[in-house]
């Protein structure tokens, strides 16, 4: 035993360094690794845990939020169609309305043309029974009976008038 | 460049050896190695003597230590640099030792299966730092420092400590007189005297003889328990002292060059021995504490 040294002291000294560092690891390394390793592996539980939270949470609200979409798109649609729909009764008012306007002017305007020949034609026979009777005196040369005559050209060309007016 | 059969090369191998041996013990000689068994007393406190392997060991505890405070003092959830490469180290050991003895024991088993590995571990690596061994102190030229593992204090030291260790937990685990029932199994002898006694000559002597062979087993069964001390400890002493001698010769021999593989297979080595020294007390504990049907 003497010749590969087995010693009490030596034994003694190396049992020592044996607890010496089960003591230091345990304080400086076991535990606090241990804590961390612990503590890193809860995080990451809790971490999953939140993140499964959150998907299911996101695709709920993605479920409601396509849901409002489609409402919101059925709607505008009926919106949209309702507005067509007005502004195509709007567009038959309007069309209507101008319909009517016309025709009212056409007839006024006509109306109106009526009047004006008949004034024309009016004031045209005086001139021409002024004419005709100027012409007479110049023709005659001499003043008759003013009125005799001018009613006497007066039939005439009321018989004329008839006649051209059938005519 | 022609093709260089495998003849070739070991010869080309051999005659570079060669050269490097003529060349290293011409002109680079190293000195005649200083090879001592035991442990060399470099001082002494008291009448107590220090060995220059309690000096190894006391290094490897401030370095390891020192590693641990440096890494630990500020730990971060998010681990980078040292911490992170300390409890890479640390969770290999842990899921090992849990993988063998079962969560729950695991976490008991821990500390001590990886102080083991650590220490034997750091040792041998430690002295493989070169000029550990060739700081001399005194008119011998004692060296300073010899590997922790090369004393045989040491290894014994950390047998011992294994072998209360499995067996504090074989008591813990069984009860008192369960476990010692592995060792002193004497019911079957007593059954059959009982029966020899009460009559009955014929099934007495069986009982009789399975009582010896059951005794016999336990008396086996204790003496494995307490070869497994000799074995430890002379597995790791065998073999970090016949790697230290290796490099020691191999340094005397070829100096400089020839040595780098025996550094690879020393550092190699050094891990596999910590590893076996801390799996087998982690195999042994196990087997302490995992209940037999024929004893329950």
């Amino acid at each position: 035993m003497e010749g590969i040294g087995i010693a009490w002291q030596g034994l003694l000294a190396q049992l020592i360094s044996f607890a010496i560092l089960f003591g230091l690891l345990t304080f400086l390394l076991y535990k606090p690794v241990r804590r961390m390793l612990d503590e890193r592996s809860n995080r990451i539980k809790e971490g999953m845990e939140q993140a499964e939270l959150i998907k299911e949470r996101l695709s709920q609200t993605e479920r409601q939020v396509r849901q409002q979409l489609e409402a919101a798109r059925k709607e505008g649609q009926n919106v949209i169609a309702q507005a067509e729909k007005m502004g195509e009764q709007v567009k038959d008012e309007a069309r209507q309305e101008a319909r009517q306007e016309a025709q009212a002017i056409i007839a006024r305007s006509r109306l109106e043309i009526d009047r004006e020949r008949d004034e024309a034609m009016e004031e045209l026979r005086r001139q021409f029974v002024d004419l005709a009777i100027t012409a007479a005196e110049k023709v005659i040369r001499e003043t008759l009976d003013r009125e005799k005559h001018r009613r006497l050209i007066a039939e005439v060309l009321e018989e004329g008038a008839k006649e051209g007016g059938d005519g | 460049m022609p093709r260089i059969g495998c003849l070739g090369r070991i010869i080309i191998v051999t005659f570079v050896l060669l050269v490097l041996l003529i060349i290293g013990r011409l002109f680079f000689p190293l000195p005649m190695p200083h090879i001592e068994l035991a442990a060399e007393e470099v001082f002494s406190i008291a009448g107590f003597p220090i060995t220059n392997t309690m000096l190894a060991a006391g290094l490897t505890i401030l370095v390891v230590g020192g590693v641990s405070y440096a890494a630990t003092r500020r730990m971060r959830l998010v681990p980078k640099g040292l911490q992170n490469f300390v409890e890479a180290v640390l969770e290999v050991l842990i899921n090992f030792v849990e993988d063998t003895a079962g969560k729950e024991y695991g976490r008991k088993f821990f500390p001590v299966i990886a102080t083991i590995f650590i220490f034997v571990i750091a040792n041998a690596w430690l002295a493989l730092i070169p000029g550990f061994m060739f700081i001399g102190i005194g008119e011998e030229q004692v060296p300073l420092l010899r590997g922790a593992n090369t004393d045989i204090n040491f290894p014994l030291a950390l047998a011992l400590i294994s072998f209360v260790f499995v067996e504090y937990w074989g008591f813990r685990s069984h009860g008192f007189f369960r476990y010692m029932r592995r060792f002193f199994n004497p019911r079957g002898l007593l059954r059959g005297i009982g029966q020899i006694f009460r009559g009955k000559l014929r099934s007495g002597l069986g009982s009789l003889f399975t009582g010896v062979i059951e005794a016999f087993a336990g008396l086996i069964e204790m003496i494995s328990e307490l070869v497994r001390i000799v074995s430890l400890t002379f597995r790791l002493f065998g073999n970090m002292t016949a790697g230290e001698l290796l490099i020691l010769i191999m340094l005397f021999l070829i100096p400089w060059v020839a040595v780098i593989p025996f550094y690879g297979l020393e550092l190699f080595l050094g891990f596999v021995q910590a590893l076996i020294f801390g799996g087998l007390t982690l195999v042994f504990v196990v087997m302490a504490v995992t209940p037999r049907e024929e004893y329950e």
